[in-house]
């Protein structure tokens, strides 16, 4: 049964949500087209933290302050430094890695509960340094900065990223760029080192690997995806703030790709989508977001912990795969 | 303006504001302990001590009303929390942090929605200064100090004369042989988070004529707790005390020369270093 059938629905799946992807904004109002494009942010923010915990098992709880390095790196760079797009998006990435990098030589030495509290305290003190209204040379804290996305030079056009249609595409190119990336670190030798690390680090480590080394490199790579969508809300939004160093941004990121499924990537977008499309229906009678957020995540953990992507293997399969273990 | 004089109001204010981490780190730690949850909300619960103490000022006009009724009130809170929220996932370490960081947005938007966004003071109920090379200095912040001294000294009492206290500590050594003996794992779990939500509380109520009371406040102290827990060793009651003073000391003597938001900084560098060569924390026995 698995033979050729599954590998041509294995093709045909991801090719028709691919053509989906680009012929559905066409027929999309506005708004909605505005919705996809970030739940496709979203969903690719949660895929950075699924390579994160779903692969490597380091439940970080601080991918937000990678997120806003990348938003505040590319509108410091258009702002400030007057750089075209590719050198604007580049910078914004490179700060975020940069950042993962410094945190990750101290939070890879930990495991467990003292990862995620070690990753908590290095974004909310973030928070804590650009609210202070110190440092001011570096942000402009609480003030919102607007900023006018630089048009992307390609061949002979400038394309402009302030046409919502032509912003959704550019959006798409990087998250489906990314999704294959993430998809063949997962599945090269490098991912296996990952999700052995995430099985038993301990016997990864008498196995001869240098589970620090890996574990960094994992944070870093998830550090940089965060950046990257973090960089894609700012030139999509046109402003940077506060906000988008909230620590309820990775908690978010956290909530998505477990209801969705961690250890899948795609559960990362399937739970952004569930999540951003339902609290978009209830905020209509339900007016404080936030709180309805935190509600429907603690009805969702408590009826449907093993995620998304758990139940639809569940009914499709009658088994759960062992690829999609939660390390806990 | 000489500098020794300021030293040593920071090295008190330093104090003090030690002794309110140490309410508060006590309870994570005590949490964690038994549970072995990290409970992102706990910052929440601080939060809602001091708001609830400013209502209850509000109702009765009695600081030392709010002071008792405050850490009461969110400690049956807590125990709602143990039995309602946490007990039903009880054993998905993950899932639990979820619904902790669920909580804690709940709590965060109920109190904005309530309170309202604009920052609130509440006045100190003891007017006495104390004069201190020249400066007066708030007695108040030594009643804080006093308080926060009796709450811990009344936890250890606890912990080590009262049936309850004891079985916490059995179940924290040994979970199967405490069970095996027959003590009501569950109600101990209860109890626990409940008097870990009261300790946070009652941190909050001391604190309120100090600071100012937002529905933001809990994030601020959350890093400052995190840092304190983690130098001290996770699940270490004295660690986290000593730790707590530590950072207090630490944040209260660098903020007479730099911003507070730099002392901060100091600490989570301090906190990076003692990780670096002491993974377990300062009196943590185990990773």
């Amino acid at each position: 049964m698995r033979g050729r059938v599954g590998s041509a629905v294995r093709i045909a799946i991801p090719m028709g949500g691919l053509i989906g992807l680009i012929v559905l904004p066409l027929f999309l109002t506005p708004y909605q087209r505005s919705v996809l494009t970030e739940i496709m942010i979203w969903g690719l923010f949660a895929m950075a933290f699924d390579l994160l915990y779903g692969y490597t098992g380091m439940l970080s709880f601080g991918q937000a302050l990678f997120f806003g390095a990348g938003a505040y790196g590319i509108a410091f760079a258009v702002l400030r430094l007057g750089w075209g797009i590719w050198e604007a998006l580049a910078f914004g990435i490179l700060v975020a890695a940069f950042l993962a990098l410094l945190v990750g030589v101290v939070a890879v030495r930990v495991t467990g509960h003292y990862f995620l509290i070690l990753t908590i305290t290095f974004s909310v003190i973030s928070v804590l340094v650009l609210q202070s209204g110190h440092w001011r040379w570096l942000s402009r804290g609480y003030v919102a900065s607007p900023f006018t996305p630089p048009p992307v030079p390609l061949g002979p056009w400038k394309l402009s990223l302030v046409d919502p249609l032509m912003n959704y595409y550019w959006v798409l190119v990087f998250v489906v760029v990314s999704f294959v990336t993430c998809w063949r670190i997962v599945h090269s030798p490098l991912g296996k080192v990952f999700q052995c690390i995430r099985e038993n680090e301990e016997r990864s480590r008498l196995i001869g690997y240098h589970v620090e080394r890996f574990k960094l490199i994992a944070f870093v790579l998830g550090g940089l995806f965060s950046g990257l969508s973090g960089a894609l809300l700012a030139l999509t939004l046109r402003y940077v703030d506060i906000s988008f160093f909230e620590l309820a941004l990775s908690g978010k990121a956290v909530a998505w790709t477990v209801i969705g499924g961690a250890g899948t990537l795609v559960g990362a977008f399937l739970g952004a989508s569930v999540f951003i499309i339902s609290t978009d229906y209830l905020s209509a009678w339900i007016v404080n977001v936030p709180l309805s957020i935190g509600l429907l995540l603690l009805l969702t953990v408590t009826f449907a912990p093993d995620g998304l992507v758990g139940v639809v293997r569940r009914l499709t399969l009658g088994s759960v795969s062992a690829d999609g273990g939660k390390p806990s | 303006m000489e500098i020794l004089p300021q030293l040593i109001l920071g090295a008190i204010n330093g104090l003090v504001w030690g002794f309110i981490l140490a309410l508060i780190a006590l309870g994570l730690t005590l949490i964690f302990g038994l549970l072995e949850i990290i409970n992102i909300s706990h910052g929440e619960l601080y939060m809602l001590g001091a708001v609830l103490g400013w209502y209850i000022l509000q109702l009765t006009g009695n600081f030392w009303v709010s002071l008792l009724l405050a850490p009461l009130v969110v400690g049956l809170l807590g125990l709602a929390i143990e039995r309602g929220v946490l007990r039903p996932i009880e054993g998905k370490p993950i899932i639990t942090i979820i619904a902790t960081f669920g909580l804690s947005m709940i709590f965060q938007q109920a109190v904005l929605s309530v309170f309202g966004g604009a920052p609130q003071r509440i006045a100190a109920p003891v007017g006495w200064e104390v004069s201190i090379m020249g400066f007066g200095y708030s007695g108040y912040r030594f009643f804080v100090a006093l308080c926060s001294l009796l709450a811990i000294s009344a936890l250890w009492g606890f912990l080590h004369r009262f049936k309850y206290g004891m079985w916490m500590r059995a179940v924290r050594q040994d979970r199967e042989m405490a069970l095996a003996l027959g003590i009501p794992i569950s109600q101990v779990y209860m109890l626990t988070f409940g008097l870990g939500a009261a300790l946070a509380a009652f941190g909050g109520i001391l604190a309120a004529p100090i600071v100012a009371l937002e529905f933001r406040m809990g994030l601020d102290i959350l890093p400052a707790v995190f840092i304190v827990v983690i130098i001290g060793g996770l699940g270490s009651l004295e660690g986290s005390l000593l730790a707590a003073l530590l950072i207090g000391e630490l944040e209260g003597i660098t903020s007479v020369f730099v911003t507070p938001t730099t002392a901060r900084i100091f600490s989570l560098v301090f906190m990076s270093a003692v990780l670096l060569f002491r993974p377990e924390g300062l009196l943590g026995r185990h990773r």
